[in-house]
């Protein structure tokens, strides 16, 4: 190990400074540490994984009008995605900031000249790589088990899963900073999230839901981002979908991080 | 100039006040690493830091004492920049920490109190992480070697004992090559062998020539330790000097002791430099100052009841920290 640390290719004389640069390191070194604690990447994707198969084998693969004429398999295995991603950005990326704001890890960065811009990016990054990798994870079980069609619209599919990355890695870098303790993020995710998980496009279809349960789901961003996802995928969707409505929900939680961060700093 | 005056009269620490080093915030001085002139620091109406002025000079191993709750992590924090000031001025490096941020940042190195690494970091990624956000960083064989970090490469952060995190925090504060390190409660919680190891840690620091400063509320570690020190009390500066001035303004008072039931203890009054003496059942208690262990020790010889048990006490540091802390401040 010691004869590692001095070869020149690990060890470069000047890695630089630059903050995009710290922060890839930073987003590298937090993935490797995520892998050699697996329960975290296995809580982020078993989840919705067993529970889109359950699903979609409950419901079967015969085209149903409940789900918009769409085979009821296919409208969760799609939505799915989105539900990985709002996990992503609900539990597990406050939890990891909180975490690392309560041991004092965020702090002996900072103390050492990372950028407040690059420890965000990298966090920001680490949340939308494991929220990618996990909506592939379901989509290619889910796909395994009961088959997918080819996205309708590729490039749009492609938009609403940016659509739901920045929006739910701008509310995980939110709930990472207004969290007290890891804690009090684990138990408001939860909260937060299974209502919005049921609420808004992983549980029951649209049509089944009282008129109070659609109202709360029309103001869900992760309702827009599932019912994005299922139409530019399938080509229907019952679920509403204004593009813009995730990157507001973003635009907000970052404001609302700023303030809070530069309030502790004071 | 840093309300040095006002501490005479309030302390009566004529002798420890280090007036002699002016401190002006922009002055340009190259050998002042840290200069504060009036820092305050509130939260909401609470005044946590209360007037603070200081300066530490290249190559001193500074010591900033306190008790817990005296507003010494506060200051240090305004001058890593990790926290903005209610009011003053400060310098570090000739920058100004609240401007200057990660800029300065990389010049200094900060061991911090209560801040950890991720637990399954291994002790070898952290010296590659931390090295390379360093533009000019040390050889890593090289740092490894010097704090003998050789066998833990590859143990996780979690898997340290106490003195060996301490020694893992000094190498990554150290290994940008910092002008200034910042030592905050570095012995905190370290069982008396791996404490005494961390002091040969800081001591080796400064003999490389790399300026110290020590914040701790261990009177022994800073006495043992610094050139010179500052003690905060509720937010304020309440003495400033060598250790040795500051026990010195205690007046320099000395306590002779022995055991002797039967000696006549009244005649001891009139030896030169005695102050009082006071009879403890056998025990006799001689105070005053100068040479008067001399004194006693040669009036025993003479009376023919040389003591066994003669010593010597003056007053510590602590004695010094203890009566300072101990004072109520409006």
């Amino acid at each position: 190990m010691t004869t590692a640390l001095t070869t020149p290719t690990t060890v470069p004389a000047h890695a630089g400074t630059g903050g995009l640069r710290t922060a890839a390191r930073l987003t590298a070194l937090d993935l490797r540490l995520l892998l050699r604690e697996p329960g975290v990447i296995v809580g982020l994707i078993a989840f919705p994984a067993v529970t889109v198969l359950i699903l979609a084998g409950v419901f079967g693969s015969v085209p149903d009008p409940e789900f918009g004429g769409v085979r009821p398999s296919e409208h969760y295995v799609v939505g799915y995605m989105g539900v990985v991603i709002a996990q992503m950005g609900l539990v597990t990326l406050p939890a990891h900031i909180a975490t690392h704001r309560e041991l004092g890890v965020l702090r002996r960065y900072r103390a050492s000249g990372v950028g407040a811009g690059a420890l965000v990016a990298s966090q920001a990054a680490l949340g939308a790589v494991l929220g990618a990798a996990g909506a592939l994870v379901v989509l290619v079980v889910g796909g395994a088990v009961y088959g997918v069609p080819a996205p309708d619209d590729p490039a749009l599919v492609a938009g609403w899963l940016v659509a739901g990355l920045v929006c739910f890695v701008a509310i995980g870098l939110a709930l990472g900073v207004l969290m007290p303790s890891s804690r009090a993020a684990n138990a408001f995710g939860n909260l937060v999230f299974i209502p919005m998980f049921l609420l808004g496009g992983g549980g029951p279809p649209r049509d089944v839901m009282t008129g109070a349960m659609q109202t709360i789901s029309d103001v869900l961003p992760l309702t827009h981002v599932i019912g994005g996802l299922r139409l530019s995928w399938l080509g229907a969707t019952d679920d509403p979908h204004v593009l813009w409505w995730p990157f507001t929900v973003a635009a907000v939680a970052v404001l609302l991080a700023v303030r809070t961060a530069r309030r502790r700093v004071a | 100039m840093c309300g040095s005056a006002r501490r005479r009269t309030l302390w009566g620490m004529t002798n420890t006040m280090s007036t002699a080093r002016p401190c002006v915030p922009g002055s340009g001085d190259p050998d002042r690493v840290v200069c504060i002139d009036g820092l305050v620091k509130r939260y909401g109406s609470t005044e946590v830091v209360a007037g603070v002025s200081f300066e530490v000079r290249r190559g001193e191993l500074f010591g900033l004492l306190g008790t817990n709750g005296a507003g010494k992590t506060t200051t240090v924090e305004i001058l890593q920049g990790m926290r903005r000031s209610s009011g003053g001025r400060v310098e570090v490096l000739g920058l100004d920490p609240s401007a200057a941020g990660d800029r300065l940042r990389r010049r200094i190195g900060s061991q911090l109190q209560d801040a950890n690494l991720p637990a399954r970091l291994r002790v070898g990624e952290a010296l590659r992480l931390f090295s390379s956000l360093h533009p000019d960083p040390r050889p890593l064989d090289e740092v490894v070697e010097e704090w003998n970090l050789g066998r833990l490469l590859r143990r996780p952060f979690a898997g340290l004992s106490g003195g060996e995190r301490q020694r893992l925090f000094v190498a990554l504060a150290l290994v940008g090559r910092p002008e200034v390190v910042f030592l905050d409660e570095l012995t905190q919680n370290l069982d008396p062998t791996a404490r005494r190891q961390t002091w040969d840690v800081v001591r080796r620091i400064r003999e490389r020539g790399t300026t110290v400063v020590l914040v701790t509320h261990d009177v022994e570690e800073a006495e043992r330790l610094c050139d010179r020190i500052v003690v905060m009390h509720r937010g304020r500066v309440v003495a400033d000097g060598t250790p040795a001035a500051i026990v010195e303004s205690l007046g320099g008072a000395a306590t002779v002791r022995f055991t002797d039931a039967e000696i006549d203890a009244r005649r001891l009054r009139d030896l030169p430099g005695v102050a009082a003496v006071r009879r403890h059942g056998p025990e006799v208690e001689v105070a005053g100052d100068g040479p008067i262990l001399a004194y006693v020790g040669a009036h025993l010889v003479a009376e023919g009841r040389p003591a066994l048990d003669l010593r010597l006490d003056r007053p510590t540091l602590e004695d010094r920290f203890v009566a300072l802390t101990e004072e109520d401040r409006p």
